[in-house]
């Protein structure tokens, strides 16, 4: 009797992911997360809590772009609105100096974050496509040039600083480890507001919307009403992420919100797989954590002790010169990966490695199980029902 | 929605320069079959567009029941009832069969609070001021927030209505011959079936008036058959007005109890089957005045 419950034990441990009933995936991936501030030091955790912000910033634009299909390239303005609704309300140094309680702005913060989404909303309804992209481009280029600008409002360049921390219950959170189960937290709480919608006739009507906008609206939806929630919702849930940011790096200025911020969350939302929650998680590891991870001593360290790789590639690169003399430099010396990593070279690993992972994965590293279906080249015959939904 | 009368008052529709539907009266009483036929370029899908709010028709009126209709946004009318389906298909091509009647059935799930609809008003005027005025934003503001409340937060009422729209939907796809295929992509079910997926999906919104734009289009005898058939028992079984353009002449024969005939936007004719093939009008627009003499020594 004890072997075959052991053999069991044994068969659950080694059972693939799919074999866990959907159920518990979510609850035992979250346990899981919340034992790694054990496992890991400071460092991973910092980049961890990035990580767990851009999770929370790319489920929020995958209600807009997954969800909605609406190609919004102007989402950092929503991650400012939050941060910079903390930064002025509560940083000493804001031109308002209200000192305002972290818990008291964020439910603000998220609120103004969501109105400019209706803002950005209203004026691009009856744009789609391309031109909503160009459009939704420029409205974050206009926040970003008031921040600097409106220096009444926004204390410009020079930034806000000293912004409020989280207290619960006299407890300041404060370590990398407090503001990693923050941030879990915000995650699981956006997680599951997202995946409610999805499932819900709201969720159902922005993929109308996605699918045929007219031929929704024949069929009853309201596409004017279900795009501003998609925005409004998108925002709120990017304004979320901005009040923790800020509240987390404590000084913000406008060089912090800059079109990068948008481009790396759609690629977080694009390379994870657009409409899928685990893909956005995936995503963020891959695109926050990787280029963290090639920063850290350990990896410099690391590839230091490649040295005779380099000799491999050098040999290969004499090869080449026999026949385009002086085509291309040598590698320099190991020892030296790591300061070259810290410059340019990692921007070179890491953009070579989201052109593979495109070309490899074109539906992105985990899809949405109809995203699957819509990339499987064989027609499914006959599909089977569905079981218990995932 | 129990079927709804359609009376349509000097319908015109210009565009620019081209004038696609000119002055075009006509009556469709509550539970007819209606079929609308004409050469290519009649203005037949243009008609269907202005019914359905795709277009704003320059002028005349349209009237549903006793409502006033004509330049109301698509998702009013469909609410009011006005549900259609398109020559050229139109589904929801990755959503699944089941998926696609649920987006039919939108307007009747229930999520979270009871929908306000402002257009049951007796003037026309007055619901497109009401619907752009300012107390209905924040109207729509407070239901939006109720809405979210009611997905988020999932309370057994909002359960309920899901699950019921789901049982509902099931016994539609099963009316209409797709029992079966609920979990299907749309884009992957057989031609035949898309038309039938579209049929569908139209009926989820609960009709009272059906516009069905070609609905054999592309179907082979035996396929065409069986629309007839699954036509004339959706009349029946969803007490709904069906408006159909066709060019399948054994269709059109077969299942309208009365046919209009459009050319160049105009309505060149209406009557019964068989009135209407007799129209001399009607051959020469079909078949050219030519052949109308030639018809005409022949037989007479």
């Amino acid at each position: 009797m004890p072997s075959l419950a052991a053999a069991r034990i044994r068969e659950r441990m080694g059972a693939p992911i799919g074999k866990i009933p959907g159920v518990w995936r979510w609850p035992l991936f979250v346990g899981l997360s919340a034992t790694i501030p054990f496992l890991l030091s400071d460092v991973w955790i910092q980049m961890l809590v990035f990580v767990g912000l851009f999770i929370v910033l790319g489920l929020g634009l995958n209600v807009v772009v997954g969800f909605a299909g609406l190609l919004d390239l102007g989402y950092v303005a929503f991650f400012a609105a939050g941060a910079y609704s903390l930064g002025i309300m509560s940083s000493p140094g804001s031109p308002f100096d209200l000192s305002m309680n972290f818990w008291l702005v964020l439910p603000l913060g998220v609120v103004i974050a969501a109105l400019f989404g209706i803002l950005l909303g209203l004026p691009v309804l009856p744009l789609r496509g391309d031109y909503l992209a160009i459009v939704t481009l420029g409205f974050g280029e206009i926040i970003r040039l008031f921040l600097v600008n409106r220096e009444d409002v926004t204390a410009g360049s020079q930034g806000l600083s000293a912004i409020a921390r989280p207290e619960i219950g006299g407890f300041e959170i404060e370590s990398f480890t407090h503001w990693y189960y923050f941030v879990l937290a915000a995650a699981v709480v956006v997680g599951f507001v997202a995946s409610r919608l999805r499932d819900s006739r709201i969720g159902r009507a922005w993929e109308a919307i996605r699918e045929d906008e007219d031929v929704a609206a024949a069929m009853g939806v309201n596409t004017v009403k279900y795009k501003l929630m998609a925005f409004a919702i998108g925002a709120a849930i990017g304004g979320l992420g901005g009040v923790i940011y800020a509240s987390f790096i404590g000084f913000i200025s406008p060089a912090g919100f800059s079109l990068q911020v948008s481009i790396d969350v759609l690629a977080i939302v694009i390379i994870g797989g657009m409409g899928s929650t685990p893909g956005v998680i995936l995503g963020a590891l891959v695109l926050v954590g990787i280029p963290r991870i090639l920063l850290f001593r350990e990896t410099a360290d690391f590839l230091s002790k490649l040295e005779w790789m380099r000799e491999v590639l050098n040999g290969l690169i004499r090869g080449m010169d026999a026949f385009v003399p002086g085509s291309i430099g040598r590698l320099p010396p190991a020892g030296e990966w790591g300061a070259e990593l810290a410059d340019d070279t990692r921007f070179i690993i890491f953009g070579a490695l989201l052109v593979i992972i495109m070309v490899v994965r074109p539906e992105g590293l985990m899809p949405s199980r109809r995203r699957q279906l819509e990339f499987a080249i064989e027609e499914p015959a006959a599909l089977p029902a569905t079981g218990a939904g995932g | 929605m129990s079927a709804a009368e359609l009376r349509v008052r000097g319908l015109g529709m210009q565009f620019e320069g081209l004038t696609a539907l000119a002055d075009v009266t006509m009556g469709i009483p509550a539970g007819e079959i209606h079929g609308l036929i004409g050469p290519n370029g009649a203005g037949k899908t243009t008609f269907f567009n202005c019914l359905t709010g795709f277009y704003r028709p320059t002028s005349g009126e349209l009237w549903l029941a006793s409502q006033r209709v004509d330049g109301l946004p698509t998702h009013v009318l469909a609410a009011l009832g006005v549900s259609r389906t398109f020559q050229n298909i139109r589904l929801f091509a990755n959503m699944t069969a089941l998926e696609n009647v649920l987006v039919g059935s939108h307007t009747h799930i229930r999520a979270g609070g009871r929908e306000v609809l402002s257009v049951h008003r007796p003037s026309h005027r007055a619901t497109i001021d009401r619907l752009i005025s300012l107390g209905t934003a924040h109207r729509a503001a407070i239901q939006g927030l109720v809405e979210l409340a009611g997905a988020v937060g999932r309370p057994p009422a909002v359960r309920n209505a899901e699950q019921e729209a789901v049982t509902s939907a099931r016994r539609i796809l099963a009316a209409v011959g797709l029992a079966g295929r609920e979990n299907a992509l749309a884009r992957n079910l057989p031609y035949g079936d898309q038309r039938r997926l579209e049929v569908a999906r139209a009926l989820a919104t609960r009709p009272g008036l059906l516009l069905l734009d070609e609905p054999t289009a592309g179907m082979n005898p035996q396929e065409s058959a069986a629309m007839v058939g699954l036509i004339r028992r959706i009349r029946d079984e969803f007490e709904t007005t069906i408006v159909l353009i066709e060019h399948q002449m054994r269709v059109v024969m077969g299942v309208c109890e009365r046919i209009t005939v459009l050319d160049y936007g105009r309505k060149i004719a209406e009557g019964t089957p068989a009135e209407v093939q007799r129209d001399t009008r009607v051959i020469e627009a079909y078949l050219g005045t030519r052949a109308l003499r030639a018809g005409g020594h022949g037989t007479s």
